[in-house]
C-alpha cells in the first residue's frame, strides 16, 4: 500500500509540475518569494493586526532570536486568509498591537524584513499554525 | 461518466492529489448552534434524497489536505493535461515551463490570483474554499467563499449563440434535469479568464453532470469543448463532501499587498 502511494506521488507531483499549476490552486499566490528551508524565529511587539483578505497581516517590531548580534527592526508577516485562519481556530480579535508575540516565518528571498508566518506564539502561550498551504515550522 | 470499478480502482493511486489541491478546512469556530456532523455522513444513503432539494446546503472539496478518503468514496483521479491541438500545445508547454522555472528561482509570476481576480469558470468548482448551492424554483446558485464568487444556473434557459455571449467570469448557465442528475451547460467565459493556463475561444462550451452519489456527497463531472483550442474534449471529475451547519464566510480582497514588479514577478510590500 505504502509503496503504491509513493509511486503515485510521484506520479502526480509530475503531472502537477506539468501543467496543473497546483500553487496557484493552493492560495491568492505562490509562496515561492518565501525560503521555507531557511526559518527564522523572531520575537518582538505588534504594531499592527491586518484582518482582510486575501491575506492577513503582522506588523511587528522585533528581532531575530537566534542571532546575537541582530538588531530590532520592523518586520511584515503574511498570514493566510481570514478563512483559512478561522478554520483552524484563530479569531479577528486575538492579536492586538502592544502585544508580545514570538513567530516563526520563511523569510523573503530578496532579504527584505518580512516573511510567510509558520507559526505564532501569543502572549498567553498559545501556539498556532498559519493553515495547511503555508505549512509547518521546520525550526523550534 | 466513471464506472464504480474505475472509482475504486483510482482510489488508493490518488489519495495524494488532495494534498496538491487542498486548504485546511474545518468546522467554523462560531457557529456553535449548527448540527454536529453526522458519523456516517458520507455513507451511502439507504434511500436516495431528493436531488432537486437535497444538493442545497454546504460543501467542501473532498478529501480535503491531510484528510483519509472514506471508505467506498475514492478522490476523483488528477485532473489530465487538456487536449489542445498540436499548433496550441507548444505555447501552453512553454508558458508553464517559464511558470515553473520562476517557482523555482523564487520569483513567482503574477498571476490573476495575485490579482485577486476571481477563479471565474471551471476553475471556481475546483472548492478552493468551501461552497454552497442553493435550489430554488427555476434556478441554482453555487457560491464559494474565495473571492465571494456567485454563478446562477437558470433552468430550462435558453443560451445566447457562442457570438451574442457576452464574456464574463462565470459566464451563463442553463441547467436541466436528467433523472436524478442536474446537467449544466455554460458558455460565454472571458477568454483571458483561464483554468490552468489553458487557452479557449468564444466557442468553449464546460458541460457539468452533478448528482448527489449519497445524502452528503456530491460529484461534478465536467467536460469542457472547445472546437478551435481542443482535439477532443477535456474531462474531469470533482467531488464534495457536505459541511453540516457551516455558514459562509464572505471574501472582499480588501487590501492586496502584492503587486508586479518591474520584472513581472509578485511581490509583497512591506510595511503598513
Amino acid at each position: 500500500m505504502k509503496k503504491i502511494e509513493a509511486r503515485h506521488i510521484v506520479a502526480v507531483l509530475s503531472s502537477a509540475l506539468l501543467g496543473l499549476g497546483a500553487t496557484v490552486a493552493l492560495a491568492h499566490h505562490s509562496f515561492a518569494m518565501f525560503d521555507s528551508d531557511h526559518q527564522v524565529k523572531v520575537a518582538g511587539t505588534v504594531k499592527h493586526f491586518q484582518w482582510t483578505n486575501p491575506h492577513v497581516y503582522i506588523e511587528m517590531d522585533g528581532k531575530n532570536v537566534k542571532d546575537e548580534k541582530a538588531a530590532d527592526q520592523h518586520y511584515t508577516i503574511e498570514c493566510a486568509s481570514p478563512g483559512i485562519l478561522t478554520r483552524i481556530g484563530w479569531k479577528f480579535n486575538m492579536v492586538k498591537p502592544g502585544d508580545t508575540i514570538t513567530v516563526i516565518i520563511a523569510p523573503l528571498r530578496t532579504g527584505e524584513p518580512g516573511g510567510l508566518l509558520k507559526q505564532i506564539t501569543l502572549s498567553d502561550g498559545r501556539k498556532f499554525l498559519n493553515g495547511g498551504p503555508a505549512g509547518k515550522p521546520n525550526i523550534e | 461518466m466513471m464506472n464504480h470499478n474505475t472509482r475504486r480502482a483510482s482510489a488508493r493511486s490518488f489519495t495524494v492529489c488532495a494534498l496538491l489541491a487542498g486548504l485546511v478546512v474545518g468546522s467554523a469556530s462560531w457557529a456553535a448552534d449548527a448540527p454536529a456532523p453526522a458519523a456516517e455522513s458520507a455513507k451511502p444513503a439507504a434511500r436516495t434524497p431528493n436531488p432537486r432539494t437535497a444538493m442545497t446546503g454546504s460543501w467542501n472539496r473532498y478529501p480535503d489536505i491531510d484528510e483519509k478518503p472514506l471508505p467506498g468514496f475514492p478522490p476523483a483521479a488528477p485532473i489530465p493535461a487538456a487536449p489542445l491541438k498540436a499548433q496550441y500545445k507548444a505555447e501552453w508547454e512553454a508558458r508553464r515551463k517559464e511558470v515553473a522555472d520562476a517557482e523555482a528561482a523564487g520569483k513567482p509570476l503574477y498571476s490573476n490570483y495575485t490579482a485577486c481576480l476571481p477563479d471565474g469558470m471551471p476553475a471556481m468548482m475546483m472548492g478552493m474554499f468551501p461552497m454552497e448551492v442553493l435550489q430554488t424554483p427555476g434556478q441554482v446558485t453555487i457560491i464559494q467563499e474565495a473571492y465571494n464568487q456567485v454563478r446562477r444556473v437558470y433552468l430550462g434557459a435558453t443560451l445566447p449563440s457562442f457570438e451574442e455571449a457576452e464574456p464574463l467570469f462565470w459566464g451563463h448557465s442553463t441547467g436541466r434535469w436528467e433523472g436524478d442528475t442536474l446537467v449544466v451547460e455554460t458558455i460565454g467565459v472571458k477568454e483571458d479568464v483561464r483554468f490552468r493556463d489553458v487557452p479557449h475561444s468564444n466557442q468553449m462550451r464546460i458541460s457539468e453532470r452533478l448528482r448527489l452519489l449519497s445524502a452528503n456527497m456530491l460529484e461534478d463531472e465536467v467536460t469542457v469543448t472547445d472546437p478551435v483550442y481542443l482535439e477532443a474534449p477535456w474531462k474531469w471529475r470533482w467531488l464534495y463532501q457536505r459541511k453540516p451547519g457551516y455558514r459562509m464566510l464572505e471574501y472582499v480582497c480588501e487590501e492586496n499587498r502584492e503587486y508586479r514588479d518591474e520584472s513581472g514577478a509578485a511581490r509583497m510590500r512591506i510595511g503598513k
